[in-house]
């Protein structure tokens, strides 16, 4: 029997990057809804995951529901591993030692450039300024796989982002070799409330891998700024589950502060 | 002496390690003293109009927050803030006409600061939170710069003062970014003695590199403890005494943020900043709460009340982890 389940764009976005995470691997955890992933992924599918802050909190797991404005305060640096600093988490992804980083971004291009510095007008004198990088750039540069996370809103897929804010591949193949940044990393996943995008193995451009159940996946790429490569064979992502959805509203978030969004719709 | 050097359109704070080695010999005492004093005497008595600045760690979390008000108060002017975090303090002390430049970081909580950036009311840069935290590295471990392997490929090189050269031991290409003296450095601790020895429980931006590589270190703590305490238990000591200038005693000095395992973050109060956007919401905010209060006792009194402390208090449950 069939059944539809609704759900937020947000709630979708964040379900879908918790199913990448891998067990027994480290997280380089960026601010804002990728702490939100990781606390659903930790409590559903990778209990080993090691989580990792910029400001220090090696193996954080936070205090449920979720507290905004508490970063680096008790609640999400809980039953960390070690406390420590800016420099020596760093130093953990410089070294090698995380496997996967979650960041944001405002724009992102075709090679998986991050923007999340401004929008229009020039960097002097920009007309929307954000945040810029926070330790962005490092988590981009260091980690082994880089996962953004990003509202699929045509605007945001650009051909070629404003300000480079933390490199994806650059300008293509071999780009990020050649910029003196460490080998064999960079972008891995692009996950959008709509689609889970990859990145082509030679071309390094970005992929459509799979689009949300009942999609299809024109539906997905007609309003990007920029035409993606599309996989021989698209998958399907199902919706959010009963147990995501569970955790999402009843534990981690029950004021839905930060799962709210664009109502949507799939077959579960 | 710090200076200010030019690169392009990018300006950045350098000084020689020597110079700063010669600071260190000269004017930082290695003989305890008393350096207890009141916010507002620490402020005037080490900040002058034109310093660089850094804290440790946001308004959000544990943030000098007493310290940024008074310097709000005295009226600073073209301050250049080194800022890991740009949370409120910095669109508190743009939009008091305090800051000129701001080295970023991350800027965050944007209305009003990102306005105010996009007006070219305030210059900023990019170093990125890691590049800072290295930059702030380098100025604690007397080097001119250190190496790295980020910023490259971004265009954060463009708008900052790192460099890229080719690495001799791999031949590749490294990033280096510039040591950063800067001139005053304010650290809002748990628990301090007189003579500065200073405890920060939890986890930390740059506390101990800041406090070594700035000229001048103002601490402010939530309580004051004798100097043995520190004999007792060393691996607890964040900051020793020589590197202090100024200890200031400011319980609830982190409000309207939290001090972790002492008092929760006050979101209401956190909202009321997050809500302003315009310049007369900005002034009232800081005729209310800064201009109109005599000082950090006078702003809980007035603005906060003991009502609201007790139950910011009440609301710190999480101890485990913490002393």
């Amino acid at each position: 029997m069939t059944r539809t389940v609704e759900f937020t764009d947000t709630e979708f976005m964040i379900a879908q990057g918790a199913r990448l995470m891998e067990d027994g691997k480290s997280i380089f955890v960026g601010w804002g809804i990728p702490q939100i992933v990781a606390i659903l992924a930790q409590k559903l599918y990778v209990p080993n995951v090691v989580q990792l802050f910029e400001f220090g909190a090696v193996g954080p797991q936070s205090v449920l529901p979720f507290v905004r404005g508490t970063m680096g305060g008790p609640q999400n640096t809980y039953r960390s591993l070690q406390w420590l600093n800016m420099n020596w988490a760093f130093a953990y992804s410089a070294s090698g030692y995380m496997d996967y980083g979650m960041l944001g971004a405002l724009q992102v291009d075709p090679y998986g450039n991050i923007n999340s510095t401004y929008l229009g007008g020039t960097f002097e004198k920009p007309e929307r300024r954000f945040a810029g990088s926070g330790g962005g750039n490092q988590v981009a540069s260091h980690c082994w796989r880089t996962i953004v996370i990003i509202k699929h809103e045509g605007r945001r897929f650009v051909p070629k982002v404003e300000f480079i804010t933390s490199p994806g591949y650059l300008t293509g193949p071999g780009a990020r070799e050649k910029a003196g940044l460490p080998r064999d990393t960079g972008p891995y996943r692009v996950v959008t409330s709509k689609a889970l995008f990859g990145f082509d193995e030679e071309t390094r451009e970005m992929t459509l891998l799979s689009v949300l159940r009942g999609m299809k996946p024109e539906d997905v790429v007609k309003d990007m700024a920029f035409r993606p490569r599309i996989a021989e064979s698209v998958a399907e992502i199902p919706p959010p589950t009963d147990d995501e959805l569970r955790l999402l509203r009843n534990e981690i978030d029950p004021s839905r502060i930060i799962i709210r969004g664009e109502r949507m719709t799939a077959t579960a | 002496m710090s200076v200010i050097r030019r690169e392009g359109p990018v300006e950045y704070r350098f000084e020689h390690p020597d110079d700063f080695r010669a600071h260190v010999r000269d004017r930082k005492s290695r003989m305890p003293s008393d350096k207890i004093c009141r916010a507002g005497e620490a402020v005037s008595g080490f900040l002058k109009d034109g310093d660089y600045i850094v804290y440790d760690f946001s308004s959000l979390t544990r943030g000098p927050q007493a310290l940024i008000r008074e310097v709000i108060r005295q009226g600073k002017k073209d301050l250049w803030i080194g800022a890991e975090f740009t949370l409120h303090e910095s669109a508190l002390l743009t939009g008091a006409g305090c800051a000129s430049r701001i080295d970023v970081g991350f800027l965050g909580y944007g209305n009003y600061i990102g306005q105010a950036v996009c007006d070219g009311r305030v210059k900023v840069y990019e170093w990125t939170n890691g590049g800072l935290a290295l930059r702030i590295l380098a100025g604690a471990r007397g080097v001119p710069f250190l190496p790295t392997r980020d910023l490259l490929g971004s265009d954060n090189l463009a708008v900052s003062a790192a460099k890229v050269i080719e690495d001799p031991y791999t031949g590749l290409p490294v990033c280096l970014v510039p040591a950063l003296n800067p001139d005053v450095a304010f650290i809002h601790v748990h628990q301090a003695d007189p003579h500065g020895n200073a405890r920060i429980f939890g986890t930390n931006l740059f506390a101990l590199e800041a406090a070594m590589a700035s000229h001048r270190v103002i601490v402010s703590a939530e309580e004051i403890i004798e100097p043995d305490e520190f004999r007792k238990d060393p691996m607890r000591t964040t900051i020793p005494y020589f590197l202090v200038d100024a200890v200031v005693h400011a319980p609830f000095g982190a409000y309207p943020g939290a001090m972790p395992a002492r008092y929760e973050i006050d979101l209401e109060h956190v909202d009321l900043l997050n809500g302003i956007r315009t310049d007369e919401q900005m002034k009232k905010y800081l005729d209310e709460n800064i201009y109109g209060v005599a000082d950090h006792d006078d702003f809980l009194d007035k603005r906060v009340g003991a009502a609201r402390m007790r139950e910011l208090r009440r609301r710190a449950t999480i101890i485990e982890g913490y002393r």
